[in-house]
């Protein structure tokens, strides 16, 4: 609550100065202390650039660090997600369509920080990784920190690696061999026609409310209001967040298949290659999704990607449902299977009427 | 379970018998031919499993329905639910012969095909035959309740299909990974591997059924998901196994005596996709090689003591990997086998996707030759079927699309002169709509020319001369040998066999004991010989995409009655040949072995003397000097370095030998000898 009270009133002092500068991002430059090395490499330790004020393990941000959560999330293993973008003094991101990436400047930041709470056998809250995307001269770098167990600092490692991991959820023990991608491993999902590329920060994603200690706020308008962001349309093609059973069952679905499938089924991706178009703006056609499609990779007795009715039919279905590594969907980032994504699969499949 | 009898016995008092007549083979509902409905399925579920699909999941709540039927006259009878009134319906079938409790499997059938789930069945029948009849819920008990189904003979003669599979399941074929069909216990007969997580699970072939044996290992990461190879790594006489993980790569091995088997995990990173067992560096000793998904394969050099030290780069190299079906053949005849990739890549990085040849030029050198052989393509593949599909003697390429946004299939003909030739147009995959992961070749027909068999539910029959004819099949891809040893290839797919019912083709097969090359002979050349000219195999441990097939080389001749010889080329350069071979046997050959041929390529000549010899065995020799002295199972009995004083075999059984000599650059000489 005083972390909350001190970094209110730091935003207050900058605004204070705002109100008598004509450059506010004079004022950015002033305040935050977030730092790259001197020849743009990653820093060995977290720490080093300053993201986080205070007891570091608190994921407090510093000034010029923006808190941000696209409306569906990645399934990786039920890990919980804080996820920071920061960009350097004058400069700013651009729209370029509401299912693309933000047109990022360079040195911009983006923090995604992997933690459980009631991990065992402490019960404790512990963060495991921070994955980072720096811009470079154009092209996007990983740079991946794996925390020490004492939590007071995570240090660069893009060797991969994996732990065994228990925590309580919903009352539930789970168990998993989390795992720290390589950088070989970031590649698959974050490469596009042979360029490594983020896939969350699209205003199709941010269109909509985030609790800022300050209070809830349109994500996008809180980026522009910031100085992260130039302008938007008034309209945006959003997706929808898929655990909310409030909304409609596909745009539900289709939102789920977007943040978790998209990057490898899309132009450019790395399975490219078969006919599925799994991006929020592709899959208001239903061949896209392969709805009545018929599998380019045969498992027996499934006869369609998606048949409408028939959950023990659709390969789609099957893929959620299984962990085995060779059959399983996604292929990685994951070892367990995501109960939450499995209904739904299963709601929607049920929902559909047949392929006549 | 008191009451339940208690509620069957007053249903039976209640009502007329035939209600309950369907519940159970025993009490099978006698039917004849015409129409019959089907209520609630509610009775006991049918086992064994003589359709696809494996076993009712536990969640249906396994259930089912018996029918009796006496056949009134030889011919062919049709049990069918296609029918109108059935449509929504998603039944399955299976048809027995035998007493209850010891039913054998005659057909089944699970879908019509498509995305018609109703079912039909044609199967033999002979006059006084008793057939059962049952249905199950595979597919959920209102899926496969309140339908009719009709029975009735065939008024045309069936399909000639050139060879049937019957279907039927194993309960000992449990384990999470069931892609393994090779020789386990050194007795060159096909076993059915099933893996797990800290087990081995073998069903031993024997000439009366299996014998199952569970064997503990160590548990690990990298389990098969993505493939399985075996091979023999310490050459024991044992075969090892390779799993293809997601994460990593692991070895199993053999002890010496079979008795166990020992797990190791590696410890770099490799998203695996296809692993063979392949003796890279031609040293005699077996290496492994993995194919890298994301990166640069990866391959395992075994320095002859069973370390098998990890090396990437050489041997595909595409930062990017793509690497997704390695198939090790020798294609341009110099006795060295040679490497191609398949490959498959999606983010826009071209080379990704390029499929690429190896050639081995000796000594563990490759060099890439993709472009000048004309197999530099993009096509979107996981696997290549590799075969002398025309029978001229060099092996063919029929590269299989995974996807067809690249590309569809491609049918290379080897021009025997380093390259190939596109013939995929007017072959029968010119317009085969049918993409899979996995594409293998084998004569499954026993025809004497080669068939592909890739995905579909078709075999595609080769004719010999570069073209296939598709025939639709019960079998789809997985582990394929023959698993009881009739000459004729069965396979395996998950926890059902798929056991070939032959013809009256001839047959022979070849296995093999590799003594100065590796154990099993991988990459050795098998020539068949005879009335037809010479069909060829290459012997291969990791073909298609996932599984391990049968290191047994199998050859179908057709109608043929004789064989004028088996020649076997191995990499050490040794020739065997077996001249007059009986058809529809299996051959074995130790390498060296056959006598009245020259044992060896190496035109220099072996001195070795006394010979028979009881006591010592001397040898003018001076730059081989290393020393193995093999008996007939493969099995070193003495090794050493020559002195003058000879190699002492006294102790030795009496009995045929071969002397194995080698160089410090790993050529070897060899004579056979005998003690007495």
């Amino acid at each position: 609550m005083k972390k909350t009270t001190t970094y209110l009133a730091l935003l207050l002092f900058a605004f204070t100065f705002y109100s008598c500068s004509s450059d506010s991002t004079e004022i950015l430059e002033d305040i935050t202390p977030v730092k790259l090395s001197p020849d743009n490499t990653p820093w060995t330790k977290l720490s080093d650039y300053q993201f986080f004020k205070g007891d570091i393990k608190n994921l407090e941000p510093a000034f010029g660090v923006l808190p941000y959560k696209p409306a569906s999330e990645l399934f990786t293993d039920y890990a919980l997600k804080k996820r920071f973008v920061w960009m350097p003094k004058g400069s700013n991101a651009t729209y370029d369509g509401d299912g693309n990436i933000l047109n990022f400047p360079d040195k911009t930041i983006l923090i995604k920080n992997f933690y459980y709470n009631n991990v065992l056998p402490d019960n404790k809250t512990k963060i495991l990784e921070t994955r980072l995307l720096i811009k470079i001269n154009g092209n996007w770098i990983f740079a991946e920190y794996i925390w020490n167990d004492e939590q007071t600092d995570a240090f660069l490692n893009m060797d991969g690696g994996n732990i065994n991991l228990s925590w309580v959820q919903n009352g539930a023990t789970k168990s998993t061999y989390y795992r720290f991608p390589n950088s070989i491993e970031c590649r698959v999902c974050h490469i596009n026609q042979n360029k490594n590329l983020p896939i969350g920060p699209k205003p199709q994603n941010l269109n909509y409310n985030f609790s800022y200690s300050d209070g809830s706020k349109n994500q996008l308008q809180k980026w522009i209001d910031y100085g992260y962001l130039e302008s938007i349309p008034s309209n945006i093609n959003s997706v929808v967040d898929y655990k909310d059973t409030s909304k409609p069952i596909d745009l539900r679905f289709r939102s789920y298949l977007d943040i978790n499938c998209a990057h490898c089924h899309q132009d450019g991706g790395d399975c490219s290659y078969r006919a599925l178009r799994f991006e929020f703006n592709q899959t208001s056609n239903p061949a896209n999704m392969g709805i009545c499609q018929d599998p380019e990779e045969e498992i027996p007795a499934h006869t369609k990607i998606i048949l409408p009715g028939r959950i023990d039919r659709s390969v789609l279905y099957y893929r959620i449902s299984t962990d085995e590594q060779n059959l399983m969907m996604p292929k990685i980032g994951r070892f367990i299977v995501h109960e939450e994504a499995l209904q739904l699969t299963e709601q929607y499949i049920q929902y559909l009427s047949n392929c006549n | 379970m008191k009451k339940t009898l208690l509620l069957i016995t007053n249903l039976v008092y209640l009502f007329p018998l035939y209600i309950l007549a369907q519940a159970s083979c025993e009490t099978a509902q006698v039917v004849a031919v015409g129409q019959h409905s089907v209520g609630l399925l509610n009775g006991t579920v049918p086992t064994p499993v003589c359709a696809s699909n494996g076993a009712v999941p536990t969640t249906n709540n396994p259930a089912g329905l018996w029918y009796q039927f006496t056949a009134t006259q030889n011919g062919t009878l049709t049990v069918s639910t296609n029918l109108p009134q059935n449509s929504g319906k998603d039944t399955r079938v299976h048809i027995y012969n035998g007493a209850c409790g010891n039913l054998t499997c005659v057909a089944g059938n699970d879908d019509i095909g498509g995305s018609n789930f109703l079912s039909e069945v044609a199967f033999s029948v002979t006059n006084g035959g008793s057939y059962y009849i049952a249905f199950d819920n595979r597919w959920g008990t209102t899926n496969a309740s309140n339908f009719v189904f009709t029975i009735g003979y065939g008024t045309s003669t069936p399909p000639t299909s050139r060879v049937t599979f019957t279907a039927q399941s194993n309960s000992d074929l449990t384990g999470t990974y069931r892609n393994c069909i090779v020789d386990m216990n050194n007795d060159f007969l096909d076993d059915l591997v099933t893996i797990s997580n800290g087990n081995l699970k073998v069903l031993f072939q024997t000439p009366t059924g299996f014998n199952t044996v569970i064997y503990q290992t160590a548990t690990t990461n990298f389990l098969p998901t993505w493939s399985v190879a075996a091979g023999d790594i310490d050459k024991n006489g044992f075969n090892d196994l390779v799993y293809g993980g997601g994460q990593g790569v692991a070895f199993v091995r053999a002890s010496s005596d079979g008795s166990a088997y020992t797990l190791s995990s590696t410890s770099q990173y490799v998203f695996s996709q296809r692993s063979n067992f392949v003796d890279i560096n031609n040293d005699g000793h077996m290496d492994a090689f993995v194919c890298h998904d994301v990166a640069p394969n990866v391959f395992y050099i075994n320095d002859g003591n069973g370390n098998l030290t990890f090396n990437q780069g050489g041997l595909g190299d595409v930062s990017n990997g793509g690497n997704y079906g390695s198939i090790w053949f020798d294609y341009n005849n110099d006795g060295k086998v040679d490497l191609f990739i398949a490959k498959c890549k999606g983010n826009g990085d071209i080379n990704g996707s390029l499929n690429q040849l190896f050639r081995n030029d000796g000594n563990g050198i490759y060099t890439n030759v993709s472009v000048a052989a004309n197999l530099s393509d993009p096509i979107q593949t996981w696997s290549a079927a590799v075969g002398d599909f025309d029978n001229d003697g060099d092996m063919d390429i029929l590269v299989g699309a995974s996807s067809f946004t690249q590309g569809g299939h491609k049918l290379m003909r080897n021009n025997g002169d380093g390259t190939f030739t596109d013939v995929t147009a007017g072959s029968g995959f010119h317009n085969n709509s049918t993409t899979s992961i996995e594409f293998v070749t084998y004569d499954f027909d026993n025809d004497g020319f080669l068939d592909v068999l890739g995905g579909g539910n078709k075999i595609m029959y080769g004719n010999g001369d570069l073209t296939f004819t598709a025939e639709s099949t019960n079998i789809n891809n997985g582990p394929i040998g023959d698993i009881n040893n009739d000459g004729f290839l069965d396979v395996q797919i998950g926890g059902t066999i798929y056991r070939s019912n032959g013809n009256n083709n001839k047959w022979c097969k070849v296995t093999l004991r590799g003594i100065q090359s590796n154990g099993n002979g991988i990459g050795a050349r098998v020539e068949l010989h005879g009335p037809w000219g010479v069909q060829i195999r290459d012997v291969q441990s990791g073909v298609g995409f996932r599984h391990m097939n049968s290191l047994n080389v199998h050859f179908g001749i057709g109608t043929h009655t004789t064989i004028q010889k088996v020649v076997v080329k191995w990499p050490s350069g040794i020739i065997d040949e077996i001249l007059n071979p009986a058809i529809n046997q299996t051959h074995h050959v130790n390498e060296g072995s056959t006598l009245n041929t020259p044992t060896i390529a190496n035109t220099q000549k072996l001195v070795i003397f006394p010979n028979p010899t009881s006591q010592n065995l001397f040898v003018e020799e001076t730059e081989y000097t290393n020393y193995q002295v093999v008996d007939m199972l493969g099995r070193t009995c003495l090794s050493g370095k020559l002195t003058s004083q000879g190699i002492l075999v006294a102790n030795l059984p009496n009995g045929q030998y071969i002397l194995v000599l080698q160089n410090e650059f790993y050529q070897t000489k060899s004579a056979p000898f005998i003690k007495n």
